[in-house]
């Protein structure tokens, strides 16, 4: 359901943050702007500004963050986990793209200004940069994304061609088997942001294509029953914010594109 | 911290639930379909009539009229008004649901947007048999129509 009135203290009134300067020895120095907010106190979100020397930091934002976390303020909260873009943790917002913060390089943030960090957008915030999910894990979850045949199970593995494997890894690696679940493509998504209760959004969508063209799965109308809903599915306008976002190149609004195609091929 | 009971209900629903809702209506795709099907018709329709028009510019009221007064030019225009405002529903009702938050305003949006766009889309059309057939003959056929004796009773 669209909600145009923002909950309390959820506003950012443009409140200065506060100012961490780099020692004066420093050469390379860069700027970031932190969102911060704390469910623990009754204030409003603020940026806050970290100036920090390259030169003492790895060359990732999470390093960044890593960074400032361990040596200028250690109550700034984020996510992360691999900090090699395989689990998803760190899905934030960087220069006003969702991205991972793990592989999006300093160097590739606009070097004018400061390098600007907020949580996914459109969430209700846990603490600074960690974001509220579980809406979207319960999504994924309804579209029972797991395995489900009637046939006995075989003595060994249920077989797969390696075509009908490629179409799940996708024959460059950027298959919907590819997707990490961030939640980059979702969080960017404005119909996703309007009707994010009944709409199940890109990624959620992304793997139930993928289930739906797993060849061992035996589940496949059942599932395109489960999705054929004016919202569930058909509230996508192709906007592909999605698509040019997923910060591991994979391709959403295509995958819903196959969810409508497979819809429309058992009609006629 | 809240207690539980000051919670609204879909608070303390758990996020599964919510997630599944009402479940699927097992629809839509009639309409994203005749969305995508009315706009494809419209392409050589809509050129066909943005042709003529720019010529009907030159000419006089009878020479237009005449123009309409052919058969297939006045299918061609019915056809282009039926569904340019089927197309013109469609995508009104895609933006109530999307924008329109409250269930009863939502409601009577897509209500109100049928109702309009079938009112507009016969009075276009009786405009046309109108030019057509004449008035006179118009109330000719429709006062045939009573003798019916199906329409009579």
């Amino acid at each position: 359901m669209a909600e145009f009135t923002l909950p309390k203290n959820s506003e950012y009134k443009n409140t200065k943050g506060k100012e961490h300067k780099a020692s004066t020895e420093a050469k390379n120095k860069k700027s970031f702007s932190v969102y911060r907010w704390s469910p623990d106190d009754d204030e409003n979100p603020r940026l806050d500004n970290y100036e920090i020397d390259l030169d003492k930091c790895g060359p990732m934002v999470l390093d960044a963050l890593i960074y400032i976390k361990n040596n200028i303020d250690p109550t700034l909260t984020f996510r992360r986990s691999c900090r090699e873009g395989i689990c998803g943790s760190c899905a934030m917002n960087i220069d006003g793209t969702n991205t991972l913060a793990c592989t999006k390089a300093i160097d590739e943030c606009d070097s004018k200004k400061d390098v600007q960090i907020t949580p996914l957008p459109h969430r209700p915030v846990v603490k600074d940069l960690v974001p509220d999910l579980n809406d979207m894990y319960a999504q994924y979850a309804s579209v029972e994304p797991w395995l489900k045949a009637d046939s006995p199970a075989p003595q060994r593995e249920r077989l797969q061609s390696p075509e009908d494997a490629d179409r799940l890894n996708g024959h460059d690696g950027h298959g919907p088997a590819m997707c990490i679940l961030c939640y980059c493509c979702t969080t960017s998504c404005p119909s996703y942001w309007w009707n994010g209760d009944k709409y199940l959004g890109p990624s959620t969508l992304l793997q139930a294509s993928r289930w739906i063209d797993d060849t061992r799965d035996e589940a496949t109308g059942e599932r395109l029953d489960d999705l054929e809903d004016p919202f569930k599915l058909y509230r996508c306008h192709t906007i592909m914010n999605c698509t040019s976002t997923c910060p591991k190149g994979l391709n959403p609004a295509k995958e819903i594109a196959n969810i409508k195609k497979k819809i429309a091929e058992r009609q006629h | 911290m809240k207690s539980c009971c000051n919670k609204k209900h879909e608070e303390i629903r758990s996020p599964l639930g919510k997630a599944r809702g009402l479940g699927s209506s097992k629809s839509g795709f009639a309409h994203w379909w005749s969305q995508r099907i009315t706009a494809l018709a419209l392409i050589p329709l809509s050129i066909w009539l943005l042709i003529n028009i720019q010529y009907m510019f030159a000419t006089s009221h009878v020479q237009a009229t005449t123009w309409l007064g052919q058969p297939m030019n006045a299918v061609g225009v019915i056809l282009f008004i039926w569904l340019s405002f089927y197309h013109a529903l469609l995508g009104i009702e895609v933006v109530i649901q999307d924008y329109v938050p409250k269930k009863s305003s939502k409601t009577i949006g897509l209500l109100f947007a049928r109702f309009f766009f079938v009112l507009l889309g016969f009075m276009s059309a009786y405009a046309v048999l109108q030019t057509n057939f004449g008035v006179d003959n118009i109330s000719f056929v429709l006062d045939d129509m009573h003798d019916f004796p199906i329409s009579s009773k």
